[in-house]
């Protein structure tokens, strides 16, 4: 009895010596061979790391135009009136008493009970590219791109303070616990990348005391939590938990999970449990991570001129290293990538703030849109630019001027695969109040997203306390035919 | 896998009940339909949100929520529906219509019938058409069935639970699975009452003899324990949205852990639920109410909050009152009556009117202030708060007194022995007696102790009423609109109506008028607690949605089961641990839960309940496990919440301030998962790995995920990676061979010996973890120094060292001395974090 254990014991050395020879995913491979696991029984739980889950009705309910997302987030809300919006008119009343016919009855966030004065653009404007769009001299960049993107002049919002404003803009709706865009992205569609999450969320550094950013912008909600964003970080360890523990090697660990694997599966033989078949693939895909993120964020094989390009010091946490990151996981399949940048709340000293923010993400948002496009990856991805509202006409003044948060007519942009580019859509009134002409709503935006996507918005469902929930929710959303090619 | 469940379409869900429920009675050509679990999803689901109770949204005038608004019940007067003629019935024709603008539903809600569900509602004409109630609004019945013969059905059957689920299979030709064996029923008693898994000890004392009777005792000792509270608390907490953090925008700290306490203590006081609810939704307003009892209104002050720049009071006392209706109705009604604040409830009977009537009971609450003397400090200003101490500090504060007392007369000349306090009835589990020196010395160190303890008193948020705000009616939700009827404090219409001729009703009204079983909701409120009760016996409730009891909510596999049960939690004096006990007993919840053929092929998703549920455990659960097994889990009640590892730069998203988190530097390291800082815009991320919610809103169930980025914690976060280090301790000293130390490892963790494949895998992966440190000294150090407790265990050195174990293996007792090898070491925490690793550890089933 006892040398049949050793022979076993062996045995078991042996296989694992050869395991350990082999790369993780061949190990795996191997090993389920050993224990002969089918392909078949494989199939499940592979398909990403976020393989789609949407039902019936599951998606692609058109021809999809685009594959990905990549959503330029420009949290504290940016001045519509120093970005895209030129209003002659503003200038014209500049310092005069705001005509009640604008606000009376209007929410108002921090000039509750001030006078309220117009304030004139705080820059100048200029007309770029073939059609003459307006673009403002705080976003040089910008101008060079004019040919490429699709200004949307007239979105309006329903929250004004900027925590339920996120939720709203990300969500649909400011009650907290629905799930995030890109959560009904990847619950529709799954990813496409074997290696990594289909929802990556990076918020950068650099820049003024920023208003906070809640990890409930890219929660799963009520959605099963494979589809929540993953954070990367720009620190030693790009995703939470990634780095082996202190004193171990990845040999030791592909051992270790090696282990568990043979364990769990021989304990599951009995049960024949297929939560348990997910969870040995769940290990595997772990691993999997453990070897591409690092992978990923060494950008080492970036030439000078790229780096150059977006203006990106790798490593160094800033928006020009987060869009080459964004290229780069664009480029391995991940479906949604969501880069934050804060600091846009200029209740005052706008002008100085304005330079800072732009000097941080005016070059290397055009470096992205023009580096896909060279790559003929702008076709295929979808790329939105805007914050979570704009800024009144309204004078403020927190140090010099400055405007409060704005949400019945702001600015945003779109670019790429079945947009129109070079285009203008939609407009406010003369003083940049209003959206009167093709108003834009957020779940017209939401809409028009999943519909490049090959989702009929109406149809991408969930069902959640008895309800088939949607992003759109229940009030009409339109797609914005106006703005697709 | 509820949200798996949930993720298919309804049509599907009802057709996946017609299969596994009705089969094989349903598929003949005069099947009967039940009109509750097939025709009545179908009309909400398909009909209701155009010809519902929402007035405003009312298409053609045609309601049919209402059998006399759509069906004819007497000739001569044509409605829609005419009872046994789907070729009369207008109805029927228009969801058989091809034409475009014929068909029901319309084409463009884009929410079609599918051919089988047309046919049902065919049948349901062809059969009469007849009408009930939606369950969900049908008061319980009682009934007593009988156990059913022959036999075979339940021959072990063990109390009237058994009766139902038995007398439900027989109809099905099938029969409950046989008893679980006794490591898998106490692994399972032991997770479902304590969170934990059972000691190696109690699987021994538990093993032998009468198991049944054996099992009965268990479950006595386990209601018992005080980690019972703080299990039934990890749930209650889920459900009332308890966070130790504002929420919106600056996310600050807020005081609010005495009422966590205040849960665990209810929960092991076993305080009867009614009371329960009166204490936490209008404890103030009882007559002189304890400190306990304004803890608990606490639960008024839970919600989300902001005092960020900016905001509008009045638009954010709309989204309290709303975030208080939706909380309210989801716990204690199991209701979403949040889904009227812009209409009338498209499914229910709730009006928008009701909404905002509901919402008036609250306007007393004094909760404006924070607007303006909020300020980003941590923790945050969320007045009117009071200081509390915890009970158990209290009762050693009086203890401390009378000692000081006596001490004081004893010196005076005294001759009353101090003895007689020390055998007074304070429980002093964890605090030693203070041995006397000198008098004087003593009596001094005794008043700074005294001192000590009145310091350590925790603010709380309490409800403190004022004049109420006027509450309206916000049309479409809008708080700028003020055009809405006033309304005053009333239950929902639908529900009756609490007369008080001449008081405004209160939320003690409120409050009673829940559990009020003659005059009230009592048993409505019962049903829905005690399907929850089920569900964390069982992972599922009798009714799945466990957060949805209204018309859109699943009909419960077993109603009559569940009502017997409600009636039972109300006629028990609402005695949750009675409850607990009682399904603890069944047959039904002592099962096995290996699926068979029959269980796959008939009732894949064990809505029959012929076997029990194999499920992973909660994030909590997982946390206490891991640390129970490394010797690490602090087991003491109650107090400030506790902040385990975290990874560095995790809160620097947070600002008003910007933060850094300060992870505990002491035995509050290693306490249990419901302790846990609960920041809600950054959840710790290995709570939220495993499914835990940020607490913004009402959790009834939460998702059980399989996710790479588990498996990430369970590999590599450093309160794991302790825990296996904390594990391999515990062997290394022992005698014995490797084979030998592996079983008991692998005891510690499953409560079973592995086998030899799984000896042999083991023994192979500490052959290799050997070999890799006996070469790299510096990392096994590195390995074993994992977390706080290898500094707190003193002596440790390099390669060869002295370990005094006391402090990390106090909880055993184990209290021992000798020469440790840090290569050995590392290569057991190797093991250790395979172990620690395994499905099984984690499973419950």
């Amino acid at each position: 009895m006892k040398s049949t254990i050793q022979d076993q014991y062996s045995d078991a050395v042996l296989r694992r010596a050869f395991l350990s020879r082999s790369s993780v995913g061949i190990g795996y491979l191997a090993a389920m061979n050993l224990f002969g696991v089918t392909k078949q029984s494989l199939a499940a739980p592979t398909g990403g790391i976020a393989p789609a889950l949407a039902g019936p009705e599951a998606p692609p309910h058109y021809p999809p135009r685009v594959k990905r997302v990549i959503f330029l987030y420009m949290a504290g809300g940016p001045s519509h009136l120093e970005t895209f919006d030129f209003k002659p008119q503003l200038n014209a009343l500049d310092g005069q008493l705001m005509p009640p016919s604008f606000t009376q009855g209007q929410p108002i966030a921090q000039l509750q009970g001030a006078e309220l004065k117009v304030q004139g653009h705080l820059t100048q404007f200029g007309k770029y590219g073939e059609s003459g769009m307006w673009i403002s001299d705080f976003l040089p960049h910008h101008q060079k791109i004019a040919n490429k993107i699709c200004v949307l002049r007239s979105m309006v919002t329903e929250q004004i303070n900027h925590d339920p404003a996120h939720t709203f803009m990300n969500t649909g709706t400011a009650i907290s616990g629905r799930p995030a865009l890109g959560s009904w992205l990847t619950y529709g569609l799954g990813s496409e990348s074997e290696n990594l999450p289909g929802f990556v969320v990076m918020t950068s550094v650099g820049g003024r005391n920023p208003q906070p950013i809640a990890a409930r912008q890219w929660s799963a909600g009520f959605l099963p939590s494979r589809y929540q964003g993953v954070e990367f970080n720009s620190g030693h360890e790009p995703v939470n938990y990634l780095a082996n523990p202190a004193g171990t090697t990845a040999a030791m660990q592909s051992t270790l999970i090696d282990t568990i694997r043979e364990l769990d599966y021989h304990r599951n033989q009995g049960l024949r449990d297929s939560e348990a078949e997910t969870r040995i693939a769940a290990y595997e895909l772990a691993s999997r991570m453990q070897a591409s993120v690092p992978e990923l964020v060494d950008m080492s094989d970036e030439p000078e001129h790229i780096l150059d390009m977006y203006g990106a010091r790798p490593g160094d946490g800033s928006f020009a290293s987060n869009c080459l990151l964004a290229r780069r996981l664009a480029e391995r399949g991940v479906r949604f990538i969501q880069l934050y940048h804060r600091g846009w709340d200029h209740h005052g000293d706008l002008v100085k703030h304005m330079h800072t923010c732009c000097g941080l993400t005016d070059q290397p948002t055009s470096a992205l849109v023009l580096d896909l496009e060279q790559r003929g990856m702008l076709d295929d991805t979808l790329i939105v630019w805007g914050g979570e509202f704009g800024r009144t006409p309204m004078f403020q003044g927190k140090g010099g001027p400055g405007r409060d948060h704005h949400i019945k007519g702001f600015s945003m942009w779109m670019a790429g695969g079945g947009i129109k580019r070079g285009f203008t859509y939609g407009e406010t009134d003369e003083l940049g109040y209003n959206a009167t002409v093709d108003r834009t709503h957020v779940r017209d935006l939401h809409a028009t997203i999943l519909q490049q996507l090959g989702i009929d918005h109406q149809r991408l469902t969930f069902r959640h306390q008895g309800l088939d929930m949607r992003l759109t929710g229940v009030e009409p959303a339109h797609v914005l035919r106006g703005i697709l090619q | 896998m509820i949200a798996n469940f949930s993720a298919l379409k309804f049509s599907s869900i009802c057709l996946g009940i017609n299969l596994c429920l009705a089969f094989p009675v349903c598929f003949g050509a005069a099947a009967e339909v039940d009109f509750l679990r097939e025709v009545r999803p179908l009309l909400s689901q398909h009909c209701f949100a155009c010809h519902g109770p929402d007035a405003n949204t009312r298409q053609a005038d045609l309601r049919i929520d209402q059998p006399e608004s759509f069906i004819s019940r007497q000739p001569g007067d044509p409605k829609a529906v005419v009872p046994h003629s789907p070729e009369q019935s207008e109805l029927i024709r228009r969801i058989l219509a091809t034409d475009g603008d014929e068909v029901m539903p319309p084409q463009d809600a884009k929410n079609p019938l599918s051919d089988e569900e047309q046919q049902v509602l065919v049948r349901w004409v062809q059969q009469g058409a007849a009408w009930q109630e939606s369950w969900a609004y049908v008061a319980p019945k009682r009934s007593s069935p009988t156990l059913p013969t022959p036999a075979e059905n339940a021959p072990q059957a063990r109390n009237w639970i058994d009766a139902y689920i038995a007398e439900v299979l027989r109809e099905r030709g099938f029969h409950m699975s046989s008893r679980a064996d006794t490591v898998t029923l106490l692994r399972r008693i032991s997770f479902d009452l304590l969170g934990l898994p059972p000691s190696l000890d109690d699987v021994r004392r538990f093993s032998d003899g009468d198991v049944e009777r054996r099992i009965d005792t268990y479950v006595e000792e386990l209601l018992a324990t005080p980690e019972f509270g703080e299990r039934l608390a990890s749930y209650w907490l889920d459900l009332v949205r308890y966070a130790d953090t504002v929420g919106y925008h600056g996310d600050q700290d807020h005081n609010i852990s005495p009422y966590r306490d205040f849960v665990i203590d209810s929960f092991n006081d076993n305080k009867p639920f009614d009371q329960f609810t009166i204490e936490q939704i209008a404890g103030d307003l009882l007559p002189n109410p304890s400190d306990e009892q304004l803890i608990a209104t606490g639960y008024n002050r839970l919600l989300q909050t902001s005092h960020e720049g900016g905001v509008q009071p009045e638009e954010y006392l709309a989204i309290y009152a709303a975030d208080r209706v939706r909380n309210l109705s989801a716990v204690w009604m199991g209701a979403t009556v949040g889904c009227a604040q812009c209409h009338d409830h498209k499914y229910d009977p709730y009006t928008a009117k009701d909404f905002y009537a509901l919402a008036a009971f609250f306007a007393d609450i004094d909760e404006a202030q924070h607007f303006k003397v909020g300020g980003n400090s941590i923790p945050t200003n969320r007045p009117p708060e009071s200081a509390f101490l915890d009970r158990r500090d209290k009762q050693l504060l009086e203890f401390r007194k009378r000692q000081i007392l006596n001490l004081n007369r004893h010196s005076r000349g005294s001759s009353q022995s101090s003895s007689k306090d020390r055998d007074s009835s304070v429980d002093l589990h964890t605090h030693t007696d203070k041995s006397p020196t000198t008098d004087s010395a003593y009596l001094r160190e005794l008043m700074e102790e005294a001192d000590a303890i009145r310091n350590s008193a925790r603010a709380c948020m309490i409800t403190v009423s004022i004049a109420p705000r006027t509450i309206r009616v916000l049309p479409r939700g809008n708080w700028l609109d003020h055009s809405g009827p006033v309304v005053v404090p009333a239950i929902p219409e639908f529900l009756g109506s609490l007369s008080k001729p001449v008081q405004r009703l209160s939320r003690l009204d409120l409050a009673k008028w829940l559990v009020d079983h003659e005059q009230g909701n009592g048993y409505f409120t019962a049903r829905v607690m005690v399907n929850r009760l089920w569900m964390l016996m069982f992972g599922q409730g009798l009714s799945r949605s466990v957060d949805d009891f209204g018309g859109q909510g699943q009909p419960p596999s077993h109603p009559d089961l569940l009502d017997r049960l409600a009636i039972e939690f109300v006629d028990s004096g609402w005695d949750v641990k009675h409850m607990l006990r009682l399904i603890a007993s069944s047959a039904a919840y002592r099962q096995s839960s290996l699926e068979t053929q029959w269980h796959r092929l008939h009732d894949p998703n064990n809505v029959l309940l012929a076997r029990q549920n194999r499920y992973r455990i909660s994030a909590e659960m997982i946390r206490d496990t891991a640390l129970v097994c490394g010797g690490l889990l602090v087991r003491e009640v109650g107090g400030p919440s506790a902040k385990p590892y975290q990874p560095p730069g995790y809160y620097r998203h947070l600002n008003f301030p910007t933060r850094e988190y300060e992870s505990s530097s002491d035995h509050q390291q290693w306490r249990r998962g419901v302790y846990t800082h609960w920041q809600r815009q950054f959840l710790h991320p290995m709570l939220r790995a495993f499914d835990a919610p940020t607490r913004e809103e009402c959790t009834a169930q939460r998702n059980a995920s399989n996710t790479p980025l588990a498996a990430l914690v369970w590999l590599n976060d450093p309160s794991l990676v302790e825990a296996a280090v904390g594990l391999a301790h515990r062997v290394i000293g022992r005698e014995g061979k490797d084979d030998t130390r592996i079983s008991y490892m692998f005891s510690i963790a499953t409560s079973r010996l592995p086998d030899n494949q799984e000896t042999i895998s083991l023994l192979a992966l500490l052959d290799s973890a050997r070999q890799e440190f006996e070469t790299k000294p510096y990392a096994a150090d590195t390995l074993v120094s994992t977390g706080i407790s290898g500094s707190m265990r003193r002596g440790v050195t390099h390669a060869t060292g002295t370990i005094h174990s006391a402090d990390t293996a106090k909880a055993q007792g184990d209290r021992y001395e000798r020469k440790v090898n840090n290569a050995e070491w590392a290569a057991w925490t190797q093991v250790a974090r395979a172990i620690l690793n395994l499905s099984e550890t984690y499973n419950r089933n």
